[in-house]
C-alpha cells in the first residue's frame, strides 16, 4: 500500500506554514496568558489613582511608568489586553456563527432568498469598515456589548461571503446529490456534509479577522467610541496617552506596541494556516 | 410495472446574448416516456447534450420537472411532497459517474454507509455494523474498508463503495449515470459483472445511462436511444443494435468502435455534429444530418410508433433500406 | 524507412530520493505512413512514453537509457532550443483536450499561421492563405470566414480539427495523437479518426496513436503495442494481436471488453489493480494479477526481445525457451 494521508494526519501537511504558525501561536500564547492572568501578574491595581505617583518613568516598581493619574501603565495594558481580546474573540465568534450559518443557508437554498440576502450583504460591505463601525456604535450607544455587536456586524460580510460561495460550489457536487438521493434532510446535509467541508476556510478567515477586530476595537476606542472609562482597552490607552504625547511619549507607545504584537501574532497564525491549507503549496 | 416515466419534460433557462442577455428556454428533455420492469436493466444511450443524464436526475427529483409524471410502484413521485418522497428514497438509488465526487470526502466509509441505514431506521445498534459489513462484502471490499476514507481507494473501489451505499438501503431500482465511463477497461468489467450479479441475485432494476453502446448491449435488456431531448428509438437492446431502424441509431451503431480488425468499418461517415439543444431543428430533429431526409422530415415532427419489435420516431421507418453493419 | 525508432528506452522518475522506472526497456519503430497504436490502462506509462519522445518530460523524470531516432536523427543529441524546432516542424501533436492546446485569446487563424511563419518562413499574406488551406484540409466548413473566430466559438470536434491543422502545418514526419478523441462524442470521434487516417496517408507521416480504446485500435491502427506498468508487454500487427493475443494481460484485456456487435455471457475481469509505481514488482509487473504466474516471474523481468520486434513480440516468461508452461 502506498503511504496514506488521512484527514487526521493533516498536521503533517502543515509544513509550509509551520514556522509562521509556531511563531504566531507562541506570541498568542504569551498574550492570552498575560490577559487571562492579568489580576495575578499585574503588579498594581490598574484603576488605583495616586497623585503622588503621576508620570513616573520606567522603574523597578512601575515597569512601564505611570500616567497622569498615577496609574501603573503595565497593569493597565494587561487589563486592557483582557478587554481588547475578549471584544475581538466575542465579536469574531459572533460574526463567524451568524455569517457562516446565514451564508451556507443562503448559498444552499439559492433563488430569491439568496439574491436578497446577498444584496443586503453587499450594501453592508459597501461601507468602509470603520465608518460602519462608527455608525453602529453611535446608533447602539457605548458599552462593551454594543461594541462587540458593532464589530461583529462589520466582520459579518467576510464570513457570509466565504460560506455562501463554498455552499454554492459544493451544492453542485455529486456527493450532495448523493445525500439527497439517500433521503437526507436539508439540515442533515448542511450540518453533516457541507459544513465540515467549509470549516477549514472559515477558521482561517476567523483568525485573520481576529486581527482586524483588534484593530477596529482599538480604532473605535481611539476616537472615543470604545469601552467607557474607567475600563481600559488598548485603543483607549493609546488615546489617553496622546494627551501627553510630547512630554510622556511612552504612555501612547507602550499600548501601541501591545496592539502591534497582538496583530503580528494573529496574522502569523492566520497566514500560516492559510498557506498550510493551500493545495498549491502542498502539491 | 416498477417505474413508469410519462411525457417527461425538463427545461433550463439560459441567459445568452450581448450586451443585453435574454433568457432562453433550453428544453433538455422534451417529452420522454418509458417504463422499467422489476429486475430489468433499461439503457439510455445518446451523445453529450441529448438529455440522458437529465432524465436520470429528473427521475430522482434532483432537477425539477416541467411536465410529465414519474410513477414508481404506483405512486406518482413527481408531485410527492418532499417528506413523503424522502421515505421512498431508499427504494430508488443512484450511482454516479465520478465515484470520487459522490462520496463525502471527510467521512469514513463505514460512517457514510451507517448514516444512510440509521436515517431510514432500517437497523439500529450492532445490526447497523453488520449491515454495513455485509454490503461491503457483497461488493467485494474488505470489512476493514469501513475504517478508511474515500481518498484511500482507487477509482474502481470507490465505485464499489458507491454501489454498497445504495445496497444498504435494499433498493428496488438503481439509476446509474455513466457508472463505468471513468474507469479503465479491466475495472469496468469488474463493476459491470458486479452490477449484473446484483441484478440477477437481488432482482434490482437499473436505469443505465451510457454513451458506450457496447456496455449497454452487455448490460441492458431494453434500450432507448435519445437525440436532442427526445427518444427516437426504443426496444430490445439486441434488436436495436443488430438491426437499428432509425437513421440516427444506425449512425451511432456504425461509428461505435468494434474491437475486431477483420470487420471493416463502414466506408464513409457524413460530417456534422448535433445542433445545439437551445435551437433544435424543426420537424424531425435529426433531419439536417440524415441521409434519407425528405420534405416531410423538415416540417413534421415524427412521433414514436411501433415498428419491428420496438418503437421508432421516423417518418420513413418502413421504407428505409436495411442497415448495413 | 522508419520515421521513429525507439531502442531500449528507459525513463525514470525521482520520487522521494528513490528512482522508479516509468518506462522500462521499450523498443519499437514506426514506418512512413504507418499507425502504431499504444494501448494500456491508466498508469501504464503510455503518456510518459510520448513525453519522452517529445522530450517534454516533467522535471522529476528523465531518460536514463536508450536511443530515440526521429527520421534518423538521434534526438538526445539535439539541444533544448533545437528540440523546440524539431517539435514544431518534425513532430505534430494532438492531445485529448483541444482547448488546452489552443490559446484562448488568439484567433484560430493566427494560431495556425504562426508556425507557418516561424518554421517555414512564409510572409503574413502567404501564411494566411496557407492557414485557410489547412483549415479546408481538416474540413472546417467555411474556413475563410472562420479564420478570425476564437477557439471558444468552436465545438469540441471543430477545435480538435484546428489542433490537427496546427499539428500538420509544417508537414511533420511523425504525428503523436494522445487520446485524441476521448473527450469527443462517438460520431465526432469517428470523423476525427478518419481525418487523421487520410492526412497520415497523404502526408506519408508515421502516427503514434495513444489510446485506451481497443475498438479504435482495431479500426485505425496497423500495428499495436500493449503496455502495462511501464513495460511494453506485447506488440504485433493489429490483426495478429486481436486474433492471437499472447501475453496474459493482452488476453485478459480483450476478454474484458463489452461488444456492441455480439452478446457475451460474462466479461472476463482482471482481479486487483495496477500497482503504483513505487510498489511495482521487480520482476514481471503483471505478476500479481496473472493467472499463469510462476517462480521465475517474481525474480526477474522477462526478456524484452522474445520474438521478432516487427512481427509479434511478447514480453512474458511463458514464451521463453525452457519456460515451465507452454502457452
Amino acid at each position: 500500500m502506498s503511504a496514506v494521508v488521512t484527514p487526521r494526519h493533516r498536521v503533517a501537511r502543515l509544513a509550509p506554514g509551520r514556522i509562521a504558525i509556531v511563531a504566531g501561536v507562541a506570541i498568542m500564547a504569551v498574550v492570552i496568558f498575560a490577559a487571562v492572568f492579568a489580576p495575578i501578574i499585574a503588579p498594581h491595581d490598574p484603576y488605583a489613582q495616586s497623585m503622588l505617583a503621576r508620570f513616573r518613568p520606567v522603574s523597578a516598581e512601575y515597569w512601564l511608568g505611570t500616567d497622569q493619574f498615577g496609574r501603573d501603565t503595565f497593569s493597565r495594558i494587561l487589563y486592557g489586553l483582557q478587554i481588547t481580546l475578549w471584544t475581538a474573540f466575542a465579536s469574531t465568534a459572533l460574526a463567524m456563527v451568524c455569517g457562516t450559518a446565514i451564508g451556507i443557508l443562503s448559498g444552499y437554498h439559492g433563488g430569491r432568498v439568496d439574491r436578497w440576502v446577498s444584496a443586503a450583504n453587499d450594501l453592508l460591505m459597501s461601507f468602509p469598515q470603520m465608518v460602519a463601525g462608527i455608525i453602529i456604535v453611535a446608533l447602539l450607544g457605548p458599552g462593551i456589548t454594543n461594541l462587540i455587536i458593532a464589530i461583529a456586524i462589520t466582520a459579518f460580510p467576510a464570513f457570509y461571503r466565504m460560506a455562501r460561495s463554498a455552499a454554492l460550489a459544493l451544492r453542485e457536487r455529486d456527493y450532495i446529490d448523493a445525500c439527497r438521493v439517500l433521503g437526507y434532510s436539508d439540515i442533515r446535509i448542511i450540518v453533516r456534509h457541507l459544513l465540515p467541508e467549509t470549516l477549514d476556510d472559515i477558521i482561517i478567515v476567523a483568525t485573520l479577522w481576529l486581527a482586524t477586530a483588534v484593530r477596529t476595537e482599538s480604532s473605535l476606542a481611539f476616537i472615543g467610541l470604545g469601552a467607557p472609562p474607567p475600563a481600559a482597552t488598548l485603543g483607549g490607552l493609546v488615546r489617553d496617552g496622546f494627551d501627553n504625547l510630547l512630554d510622556y511619549p511612552g504612555l501612547a507607545i507602550w499600548p501601541s506596541l501591545a496592539i502591534l504584537i497582538v496583530m503580528i501574532g494573529l496574522n502569523l497564525v492566520g497566514d500560516g494556516l492559510r498557506d498550510a491549507n493551500d493545495p498549491r503549496a502542498t502539491a | 410495472m416498477l417505474l413508469k416515466v410519462e411525457g417527461l419534460r425538463v427545461s433550463f433557462s439560459v441567459r445568452r446574448g450581448w450586451p443585453f442577455p435574454k433568457t432562453h428556454e433550453l428544453k433538455a428533455v422534451d417529452g420522454v416516456s418509458f417504463d422499467v420492469r422489476q429486475g430489468e436493466a433499461f439503457g439510455i444511450v445518446g451523445e453529450s447534450g441529448c438529455g440522458k443524464s437529465t432524465v436520470a436526475r429528473a427521475i430522482l427529483r434532483l432537477v425539477n420537472l416541467k411536465e410529465g409524471r414519474v410513477v414508481f410502484n404506483g405512486i406518482d413521485i413527481s408531485r410527492l411532497p418532499v417528506r413523503q418522497l424522502r421515505r421512498l428514497r431508499p427504494k430508488l438509488q443512484m450511482i454516479f459517474q465520478d465515484p470520487a465526487a459522490s462520496l463525502s470526502p471527510r467521512m469514513r466509509i463505514g460512517d457514510a454507509l451507517a448514516e444512510a441505514v440509521r436515517v431510514h431506521g432500517i437497523a439500529s445498534g450492532k445490526a447497523v455494523d453488520r449491515l454495513v459489513r455485509d454490503a461491503l462484502n457483497e461488493v467485494g471490499l474488505a470489512p476493514e474498508s469501513a475504517e478508511r476514507f474515500p481518498h484511500e481507494f482507487s477509482g474502481g473501489q470507490k465505485q464499489r463503495i458507491g454501489i454498497a451505499r445504495a445496497l444498504v438501503l435494499s433498493p428496488s431500482i438503481i439509476v446509474a449515470d455513466e457508472p463505468v465511463s471513468a474507469l479503465d477497461v479491466s475495472v469496468q468489467a469488474q463493476i459491470l459483472n458486479l452490477m449484473a450479479r446484483l441484478k440477477a441475485e437481488r432482482n434490482i432494476a437499473f436505469v443505465f445511462i451510457s454513451h458506450d453502446l457496447g456496455v449497454v448491449r452487455h448490460f441492458c435488456e431494453r434500450t432507448a436511444v435519445m437525440y436532442l431531448g427526445q427518444v427516437i428509438e426504443t426496444g430490445q437492446t439486441r434488436e436495436i443494435f443488430d438491426a437499428p431502424s432509425h437513421p440516427y441509431t444506425r449512425l451511432l451503431r456504425s461509428v461505435s468502435p468494434v474491437p475486431d480488425p477483420e470487420k471493416p468499418a463502414l466506408a464513409e461517415v457524413q460530417e456534422g455534429e448535433p445542433p445545439s439543444p437551445l435551437d433544435p431543428p424543426s420537424g424531425c430533429r435529426f433531419h439536417p444530418r440524415c441521409q434519407f431526409v425528405t420534405d416531410v422530415c423538415r416540417t413534421k415532427t415524427p412521433v414514436l410508433r411501433p415498428f419491428g419489435g420496438g418503437l421508432v420516431a421516423c417518418h420513413h421507418a418502413e421504407t428505409l433500406p436495411p442497415a448495413e453493419l | 524507412m522508419s520515421v521513429l525508432v525507439v531502442d531500449d528506452l528507459r525513463t525514470s522518475l525521482q520520487i522521494n530520493g528513490g528512482e522508479y522506472h516509468a518506462v522500462r526497456e521499450i523498443s519499437f519503430s514506426i514506418e512512413e505512413g504507418e499507425t502504431l497504436a499504444v494501448v494500456g490502462e491508466s498508469g501504464c506509462g503510455k503518456s510518459m512514453l510520448a513525453m519522452s519522445i517529445m522530450r517534454l518530460l516533467p522535471s522529476v523524470a528523465s531518460i536514463t537509457a536508450g536511443r530515440i531516432l526521429l527520421d534518423s536523427l538521434p534526438i538526445e543529441a539535439v539541444s533544448e532550443t533545437g528540440m523546440e524546432r524539431v517539435r514544431g516542424a518534425k513532430i505534430g501533436m494532438v492531445f485529448q483536450e483541444p482547448m488546452t492546446a489552443l490559446n484562448p485569446v488568439l484567433t484560430v487563424g493566427e494560431q495556425i499561421s504562426e508556425p507557418l511563419r516561424d518554421h517555414l518562413g512564409l510572409s503574413r499574406r502567404e501564411a494566411r492563405k496557407a492557414a485557410i488551406g489547412l483549415m479546408e484540409k481538416v474540413r472546417i466548413p467555411s474556413a475563410a470566414s472562420r479564420y478570425s473566430s476564437y477557439p471558444h466559438e468552436f465545438s469540441g470536434g471543430m477545435r480538435q480539427r484546428v489542433v490537427i491543422a496546427l499539428a500538420i502545418a509544417c508537414h511533420p514526419r511523425l504525428l503523436i495523437a494522445d487520446e485524441p478523441t476521448t473527450a469527443l462524442d462517438v460520431t465526432v470521434q469517428r470523423q476525427i479518426l478518419d481525418l487523421l487516417d487520410v492526412l497520415r496517408t497523404e502526408g506519408k507521416m508515421g502516427m503514434l496513436l495513444i489510446t485506451h480504446n481497443l475498438g479504435i485500435v482495431a479500426g485505425h491502427a496497423d500495428r499495436v503495442a500493449v503496455m502495462y506498468g511501464g513495460d511494453l508487454v506485447e506488440s504485433a500487427t493489429v490483426t495478429d494481436l486481436f486474433r492471437n493475443p499472447a501475453h496474459p494481460y493482452s488476453r485478459a484485456l480483450l476478454a474484458s471488453l463489452p461488444r456492441v456487435d455480439r452478446d457475451l455471457s460474462e466479461l472476463a475481469s482482471i482481479p486487483g489493480r495496477v500497482p503504483t509505481l513505487v510498489n511495482m514488482p521487480d520482476g514481471c509487473r503483471f505478476m500479481d494479477r496473472c493467472p499463469h504466474a510462476m517462480e521465475k516471474c517474481n525474480s526477474m523481468p522477462p526478456p524484452a526481445d522474445v520474438g521478432d520486434a516487427n512481427l509479434h513480440m511478447v514480453r512474458c516468461w511463458l514464451y521463453v525457451q525452457g519456460g515451465e508452461h507452454a502457452a
